[in-house]
């Protein structure tokens, strides 16, 4: 496929690259590219400008004590291979190599990883209706083949579901975006940051236009904190999940001192459960408390005529992944 | 020299040009004022076409043309040797299928073609599409092949039999996907037509595109030295294919048309869906007494495309009542195609399935059911095989398998989290040859030039046919050039139904032995020659010479043609498919399958962890390349079985999938180490002994996997791709 013209800027600083975009309603980002190229050749996106972010100075990763500050523009490779990452984040490790593929990891940065847009086919075909594409269209999935879609979240609008895998341990741990605009810095717990589609399936987080994500700072747990990351999918590779996990737990003592839970492949935005973290907070880690934590974390999702099935497999594969670290040595 | 150049795995002859890229591919004929065209294709799936706006396509930078069915040029309803082509494009209003073609836009570019193609409006007086198997509205055609037969009376046996199944099964729609997206370059010279096209039969499509256009076979060549792939989809003479000859014609310039991945899912074929329900009778004791296969598959409303589903079903086991039916259902689908093991892969999973399903009842060993079931001749027509070593396949499958191990017992077996399974199935898989010509050329330096039309889509052809050409001729294989892959050479068949290797391989059997014929000729009254006088069956061929059986007295070819001041001696050789009618059937190849698989206990999660296939393919040509063929299609046998699953959405016939993101393929990660073991003797059928494995890997691996998924978990899935959702 071919793409329609547009012009091209390489920005050298981060105030420019706010001022180039924010100046123009039809000017974008263009880091990894990675989803975008392929959703202009698709003719899903079709900005008139992009604003290539590439050589700005935000491809770094730096550790104190109790916070990782990475860059944006830090590929998932790159965040993958840290030693702090190896070291205290094995849930976000674990999450960002289950995730695309070697190749799409060291071009795909950081801050567009939490940026992509949804996998979902009636969002990426123009021939057929989307409301995040084109408000008011209607939603082709809704009364189509939706087995990948969204059971919590949802709305009559959209049913598409947030692709991000590393989107989702970041969650659970309580990371930060850090954003840049015309105006003040400002930093956003990703808890506060993704929008469920409601009424308006085109506004996906809190960005206004022009504003850039700068790093994340994602809070280290403390040390002898067990975490993983659980992705269950049809393809054992290079495939969204259907269903994952992202959990950490601190156990000390017989008792569960510190929980982590957000689910992944269910949502329209990663999916984290307050609820869920409460109820394993205190309890003795085993199968009841688990399968609580489960039951809560699944909890007000709705089942379609082809997704139903991810209810219970998310269900499972919570007790899964928090069994497993419990049963950790 | 001495060692045998026939069954060694030797590297690939065209290796080579391959990696370094000096291979053509169709896409790239790069002619004297090449234009683009782009094809824009329906949104909807049945109605009629109101209007095409092209006007802002024409105006368009650079745009040559825009053909609709408003300005298409009239074209046939034709036949290859398959049969009917799919519907000719651009004929009508009518619409039919989803994607289907309604205007090829011409331009200086393929950019400029591409934005032009966006600016075509087709308008549409949509009707609701029937696109379900199951749709009570949609038309069936009984015994659309004249294949339905049988023997004795199924109805009666089962009413008597002590154990019966009777079960229903269900197969998806697959795509072919080729890596190669299909293309073609068609250029005019006056009336003589050449095209450059990603198919599986020069030979084929030149008669396709003759008969389509209306023009003589011998002003059209069709070329196809090398494709990217195929699987069957570069089978049939493809609508895409006619439109850039006419394109072509209509601007008076060489076109190029590239598909798109999104129209390779509804311009060149896909495997049909499928609803079969099989009944098994058998005695307590585990002899089979009845088997009745009936099979629905869709097919696109207006075409025919032959997909024997029941085939295995008539031979594959010694049963004295045997019933086996299909019936197409026509639904706003694409037009389908062959995907390897066409018909076979659906049908082999439902019987296999249900036999496993019959072992439970019998609470027999699936592995001794089929033994004690060994057609030892064809159980409808009495008649020989030519050979069939099924019974070794299962021996040395088993044994390397390690089968003894298993419990019968569902849920049984386990490590760790997962439930594991062992299955098993058995594979008939038919026979093909087809009527072949080849020419062989031995010039002056010693060396010869094997031609045929027939052509090589990445299955290893040119190298068994040099390694065969090269023992036929007593050459060593680098003295030996295939040419293959342009209509202009002696006719072959397509590359399919397993059957060029025994086709082409007959032919230059043939071709190879005027070739002796002919030199012998020349050195008939030769008072210089040792070889004066004798006859084609007094020589034998080795080290580049024609020697006597008798004294072992001979000379080089080189040395015959240098004294006869000849630069080179030409023969040609054809050979026609064999007779099916005679005491001894000419048989196909054999496989039995076992399969372990791991599913996670609690998640549904399915991994096949090993697959051992043991094969009976007659004479193996080459130990790698048959390997090869016999991997990859257990490779796509997995895919059938787990992950691939065109899913047309119900209400708009639209493809709901149709991207490799969304339409899953198996990737290294699903792939076990594949075990194969060739087993058993050369076939007699044809001079060289072979019988085709190119899409032995396909049918049995879905079976097996599914067999192995109810011995893991307990539960029966009886469609295709089994799913999480489905073991949950």
């Amino acid at each position: 496929m071919t793409m329609r013209s547009f012009t091209y800027v390489r920005a050298d600083s981060v105030d420019q690259a706010v001022t180039e975009v924010t100046a123009d309603p039809e000017a974008a980002y263009l880091a990894g590219g990675t989803t975008q190229v392929d959703l202009m050749k698709d003719e899903v996106f079709r900005p008139l400008r992009l604003v290539d972010i590439t050589r700005l100075p935000l491809r770094e990763v730096r550790a104190d004590d109790d916070t990782l500050t990475v860059g944006a523009l830090t590929t998932m490779e790159e965040l993958a291979a840290h030693e702090v990452v190896t070291d205290r984040l094995p849930l976000v490790r674990q999450a960002l190599l289950l995730g695309a593929s070697p190749q799409l990891r060291h071009m795909a940065t950081m801050g567009g990883n939490l940026l992509q847009r949804t996998r979902c086919r009636y969002f990426r075909d123009p021939d057929v209706a989307c409301n995040k594409r084109e408000p008011g269209a209607g939603c082709g999935a809704i009364d189509g083949f939706h087995r990948m879609h969204a059971v919590l979240g949802t709305s009559p609008h959209c049913i598409a579901t947030h692709a991000s895998d590393v989107a989702v341990p970041l969650l659970a741990l309580g990371a930060s975006v850090r954003i840049r605009g015309q105006g003040a810095e400002r930093v956003v717990p990703l808890t506060e940051f993704y929008r469920v589609p409601g009424g308006t399936p085109h506004v996906e987080n809190v960005l206004e236009h022009g504003e850039l994500i700068t790093h994340l700072e994602i809070p280290l747990p403390p040390r002898g904190t067990r975490s993983g990351y659980l992705k269950v999918r049809d393809r054992a590779s290079y495939e969204f999940a259907l269903v994952s996990v992202a959990a950490a737990l601190l156990i000390d003592d017989g008792t569960i001192r510190a929980a982590h839970l957000a689910l992944g492949g269910v949502g329209t935005v990663p999916w984290r459960v307050p609820r869920a973290e409460e109820l394993l907070r205190g309890a003795a880690p085993g199968p009841d408390a688990f399968a609580a934590a489960a039951e809560a974390a699944l909890g007000g999702a709705q089942a379609r005529r082809d997704n139903g099935f991810k209810i219970e497999l998310g269900r499972r594969a919570v007790v899964r992944m928090l069994s497993t670290l419990a049963e950790e040595p | 020299m001495d060692r045998p150049v026939v069954g060694e795995g030797i590297d690939r002859v065209d290796a080579r040009v391959k990696v370094s890229g000096r291979a053509t591919y169709p896409t790239d004929a790069d002619l004297p004022g090449l234009a683009h065209a782009v094809l824009v294709q329906s949104t909807v799936a049945a109605g009629r076409l109101t209007a095409v706006d092209t006007t802002a396509a024409t105006a368009a930078p650079g745009v040559l043309a825009v053909l609709t069915h408003e300005n298409a040029p009239p074209l046939r309803e034709a036949r290859d040797r398959l049969g009917p082509l799919p519907p000719p494009p651009l004929q009508s209003d009518r619409i039919v299928h989803h994607g289907e073609n309604v205007a090829v836009v011409v331009a200086e570019t393929f950019e400029q073609a591409t934005e032009a193609a966006r600016l075509v409006t087709a308008r549409y007086a949509p009707s609701p599409p029937v696109v379900d198997i199951d749709d009570p509205g949609a038309e069936h055609v009984r015994d659309p092949f004249g294949s339905d037969g049988g023997t004795g009376d199924v109805g009666a046996a089962l009413a008597t039999a002590p154990v019966r199944v009777e079960r229903t099964y269900r197969t998806a729609v697959n795509t072919n996907h080729p890596m190669g997206p299909f293309a073609t370059v068609a250029s005019w010279e006056g009336d003589k037509l050449t095209v450059h096209d990603s198919t599986q039969g020069p030979s084929n499509t030149r008669i396709g595109l003759a008969g389509t256009l209306g023009v003589p076979q011998d002003d059209v060549r069709v070329l196809a030295p090398y494709i990217g792939g195929g699987f069957g989809s570069g089978l049939r003479t493809w609508p895409h294919t006619v439109l850039a000859t006419v394109a072509a014609r209509h601007v008076g310039r060489p076109v190029k048309l590239v598909l798109t991945r999104k129209q390779m899912f509804t311009s060149v074929g896909h495997r049909p869906d499928t609803r079969q329900t099989v009944r098994i009778g058998a005695t307590r004791d585990g002899r089979i007494t009845a088997i009745d296969h009936e099979a629905w598959q869709t097919v696109s409303i207006r075409d025919v495309n032959p997909e024997h589903v029941t085939r295995a079903s008539l031979s594959g086991y010694a049963s004295p009542n045997i019933s086996a039916r299909d019936v197409q259902v026509r639904v706003n689908v694409p037009s389908p195609g062959s995907m390897r093991a066409p018909g076979d892969a659906q049908g082999n999973f439902a019987l296999e399935s249900a036999l496993d399903e019959l072992a439970y009842e019998l609470d027999l060993d699936p592995l001794e059911l089929r033994l004690r079931n060994y057609a030892d001749r064809h159980p409808v027509t009495g008649q020989q095989w030519s050979s069939n070593d099924l019974r070794a396949c299962y021996r040395t499958g088993a044994e390397r398998f390690g089968w003894s191990r298993r419990d019968p017992r569902p849920r049984s077996m386990r490590r760790g989290r997962h439930l594991v399974g062992y299955g098993m199935a058995g594979t008939s898989f038919f026979f093909a040859q087809f009527a072949c010509a080849a020419r062989v050329t031995v010039t002056r330096d010693g060396g010869a030039v094997v031609a045929s039309a027939g052509m090589d889509l990445g299955t290893g052809t040119y190298t068994v046919m040099t390694q065969l050409a090269a023992e036929l001729l007593g050459l060593p294989v680098r003295r030996v050039r295939m040419v293959m892959g342009d209509s202009s050479l002696p006719e072959a068949p397509v590359a399919g139904g397993s059957g060029l290797t025994g086709s082409m391989g007959s032919a230059i059997h043939a071709a190879a032995r005027n070739t002796v014929r002919a030199f012998l000729d020349l050195v008939r009254d030769d008072a210089g020659s040792p070889l004066r006088g004798a006859a084609v069956d007094d020589v034998r061929v080795e080290h580049g010479r024609i020697v006597r059986v008798d004294d072992g007295r001979g000379e080089s070819y080189a040395e015959i043609l240098t004294r006869h001041r000849q630069d080179e001696l030409t023969a040609e050789g054809s050979a026609e498919a064999p007779s099916e009618d005679e005491p001894v059937v000419p048989t196909g190849p054999y496989a039995a399958k076992f399969a372990e698989v791991h599913v996670d206990a609690d998640l549904g999660v399915i991994r096949v962890a090993r697959l051992v296939t043991a094969a009976h393919c007659g004479r193996v040509l080459n130990e790698k390349t048959a390997r090869g063929q016999l991997v990859g299609g257990t490779v796509g046998g997995i895919g059938m079985a787990l992950l691939e699953h065109t899913v047309t959405e119900p209400r708009t016939g639209r493809i709901a999938n149709g991207t490799f993101g969304d339409y899953l393929i198996a990737v290294n990660a699903d792939i076990p180490d594949l075990e194969v073991h060739f087993v058993g003797g050369p076939d007699p059928t044809t001079p060289n002994g072979t019988k085709g494995c190119g899409e032995l890997g396909i049918p049995g691996t879905a079976a097996a996997i599914a067999n192995a998924v109810f011995h893991a978990t307990g539960t029966r899935v009886r469609r295709l791709p089994i799913t999480i959702e489905q073991v949950l």
